[in-house]
């Protein structure tokens, strides 16, 4: 005598448990999907660095116990690097870039000599504000390496001083009211 | 007409019957391609994982003018709302017009003047009784001069335009 187990149907034969998945609808969403998001994609990411200018009315005020930071291009290889703390000079070091790729290394190394001598290592709000004086021979793109390297060191706010005799021409013409 | 065996070749019926065999076989013969769509799909999903990784529902604040290469920062903060003013190696726009040559507003600024005075005319006339915040995006080519660009961020406070935020690429 023997027994079967299983669905069977009237004709004797298995029925097949296996179930198809129809993959044409979701390859459709998955299209549809990357076609929109390939219009809303933001390939380049536009970030600001906020400048205070020194010279206007929005310099930042300076309290007893901060410093002050002087970074001036000499040249197109040296930049000059002042710590003032009430006005005086606290830390002086210079800076050498015999190639314009240098800069961002060579800022971050004396900046970190620095931290070591004053003892400001990462700490915030230590400095009031960094002024940086730029000269010929010194590209814009090599302006803000160094200003990200002081901003990496928390020198966040940063000022650009242009060339006096200049600044006098350009600044002639005041606000009214 | 009647035509006898006699007159037909030997296995002539033979050959006609496996000629038509072939054909039977040749109609019923379905060509049958399988396409693995399995790779497709993982592609597509990786695709979709990576574009939503990119997405973002915030309107583009700034538009980069096509003569104008940014420099690159890490540090770089969220773009505000405020007029944009590009420098490119020739020619200077604000709000994507133009102003004028480079050189010749660094000689005379006063175009640039009164489009930053008019600018901020309009605002205070949108705004009655608040004070004018002074913000100003400043788009320049990461190749120009650093001191053409500090003498234009100089420009910018007289008409009240004190915080300059520098556009940078992250």
């Amino acid at each position: 005598m023997s027994v079967s187990m299983g669905s069977s149907s009237s004709n004797g034969r298995r029925k097949s448990l296996d179930a198809e998945l129809n993959l044409v609808p979701f390859i459709d969403l998955l299209s549809m999907c990357i076609c929109f998001l390939l219009m809303t994609a933001i390939w380049i990411q536009v970030a600001s660095v906020q400048v205070k200018q020194g010279h206007g009315t929005d310099a930042p005020t300076q309290a007893a116990n901060q410093l002050e930071m002087e970074l001036t291009f000499t040249s197109a290889t040296v930049a000059q690097i002042n710590v003032k703390k009430s006005g005086k000079i606290v830390h002086k070091a210079s800076v050498v870039a015999s190639d314009a790729s240098l800069w961002t290394s060579q800022v971050d190394r004396v900046l970190t000599e620095m931290d070591h001598a004053l003892g400001t290592g990462g700490k915030k709000d230590l400095f009031a504000n960094a002024r940086i004086t730029p000269t010929n021979g010194i590209s814009y793109g090599d302006l803000i390496s160094v200003m990200n390297v002081l901003r990496q060191h928390q020198i966040v706010n940063l000022g650009v001083v242009p060339n006096s005799a200049v600044l006098t021409h350009t600044n002639a013409r005041k606000v009214g009211g | 007409m009647q035509i006898s065996t006699q007159n037909l070749g030997s296995g002539t019926f033979n050959r006609h019957l496996m000629a038509r065999a072939h054909q039977k076989s040749r109609r019923k013969k379905m060509l049958l391609v399988g396409l693995t769509l399995t790779s497709m799909v993982d592609m597509f999903s990786l695709l979709v994982i990576f574009l939503l990784q990119t997405f973002s529902a915030s309107p583009e604040l700034m538009v980069v003018a096509n003569n104008v290469e940014l420099p690159t920062a890490s540090t770089g903060t969220e773009i505000k709302d405020a007029p944009v003013l590009s420098l490119s190696e020739s020619e200077v726009f604000l709000d994507q017009k133009r102003v004028g040559a480079t050189a010749d507003l660094l000689k005379n600024p006063e175009p640039l003047m009164e489009k930053l005075e008019e600018i901020r005319n309009q605002w205070q006339g949108a705004h009655p009784g608040k004070s004018f915040p002074g913000e100003i995006n400043l788009q320049a080519h990461r190749g120009l001069s650093s001191v053409t660009v500090s003498l234009f961020m100089a420009m910018l406070p007289s008409q009240a335009y004190g915080s300059i935020q520098l556009a940078v690429v992250k």
